[in-house]
């Protein structure tokens, strides 16, 4: 065998071994992946919809539309109750379209949590999923998922599970936040604040804007087009 | 079989993977801006797709990781040598592994598929084939 080939042949022997050590970083990459992912957001219901639904529109902590909306549309809730889980499939995706995606209002959720102590991780973990713009798609999801209220469905793993599916980019920062003293502190202050103005139940609504003074409380309206109403009235 | 020359297979690749590199920044430019990259046809594929956690890799889109593979590609295609053609191999090796493995999640996991993975999947797929065989064919061989 001539110089040649030899050299040749230790080079092949030499991509053999980079070929096993390609595989291995392949499957080193594959098993980082599926730990982080865990295939917990493949059950999930409603994550295509929440995309569909509020694709291109910005997204600021739970605050939904255009930042320079002359209106905004206060929903006060709590992430357990089943009426604000049916407003959130029926009614505020038609009051988005309408005047959110417009640039005519924005709406900004608020966590009223009255059912019982789950309610304050469930909203806690949508305030730190806004905090990585992905807010409104942590509500929607949730909603979509939501389970019978109180029954202790809202654990760690469904909520780690619903900011995997919704594409939380940074799961760990996500998960620190949920938990720190700043995001509990401000589900306390929100739900206060409702009590505030007087809200007994969920969801409840308010709105601001150049044609009214202050906050003005809407309670619950039975449809989008009252919603509507408001913010044409309020703008 | 005779092998194709060395000098057609560069330009191959240097097609191929130039074109991986534009599909790999539209997802990442379109994921940076928190919208998903337009499936054909009206499908929601590649909405499920890009909102799934199976889109991150240690918090980074893997787009990201495909731009930064497909150009280490692009430059093995371009320069001359036997580490260009061992490299491109072994680059190429783990993004058709990786590709296989993201495939597999789209259909038996997340249940959807998304048309430009898919694009990108194929494109991986050509960029092994044509980087094996220069490797092969070529390696320990005078340029």
């Amino acid at each position: 065998m001539n110089g040649s080939e030899e050299r040749r042949r230790r080079l092949l022997q030499l991509v053999s071994a980079a070929a096993f050590l390609a595989v291995a970083v392949v499957l080193v990459l594959i098993v980082v992946n599926s730990s982080e992912t865990d295939g917990g957001d493949t059950e999930l219901e409603g994550v295509a919809t929440a995309k569909r639904e509020l694709r291109g529109i910005p997204q600021d902590g739970l605050a939904l539309g255009e930042p320079v909306a002359e209106v905004t549309l206060y929903e006060y809730g709590d992430l357990q109750c089943p009426v604000c889980k049916g407003f959130a499939e029926d009614v505020v995706p038609d009051v988005i379209e309408a005047k959110v995606r417009s640039g005519e209002a924005r709406i900004e959720f608020r966590n009223f949590t009255i059912i019982n102590e789950e309610s304050v991780p469930a909203a806690a973990a949508a305030i730190a999923a806004g905090e990585q713009t992905r807010g409104w798609d942590f509500l929607d999801v949730f909603y979509a998922n939501q389970g019978q209220e109180a029954t202790g469905y809202v654990t760690d793993e469904f909520l780690a599970a619903i900011a995997r599916a919704v594409g939380v980019p940074d799961i760990a920062r996500w998960d620190e936040e949920r938990e720190s003293p700043v995001v509990l502190r401000r589900v306390q202050h929100e739900s206060e604040e409702a009590q505030r103005l007087g809200l007994t139940g969920t969801p409840s609504f308010a709105v601001t804007g150049p044609s009214i003074e202050g906050k003005e409380v809407l309670g619950t309206p039975g449809s989008a087009e009252a919603l509507e109403e408001a913010i044409e009235a309020a703008g | 079989m005779k092998a194709p020359a060395e000098g057609t297979l560069q330009r191959i690749a240097t097609f191929v993977a130039a074109f991986g590199v534009g599909v790999a920044a539209y997802i990442a430019i379109e994921a940076a801006g928190g919208d998903a990259p337009t499936c054909i046809a009206g499908s929601s594929g590649c909405e499920t797709v890009a909102s799934s956690s199976w889109s991150h890799l240690l918090g980074v889109n893997i787009a990201v990781f495909g731009i930064v593979g497909y150009a280490l590609l692009l430059a093995t295609a371009l320069l001359r040598g036997d580490v260009a053609r061992m490299a491109g191999f072994g680059i190429s090796l783990v993004g058709f592994g990786y590709s296989v493995f993201l495939t597999y999640v789209e259909l038996f996991r997340i249940e959807a598929v998304c048309q430009w993975c898919v694009a990108s999947a194929v494109l991986m797929t050509v960029l092994f084939a044509v980087c094996a065989l220069r490797m092969v064919a070529y390696v320990g061989r005078p340029t």
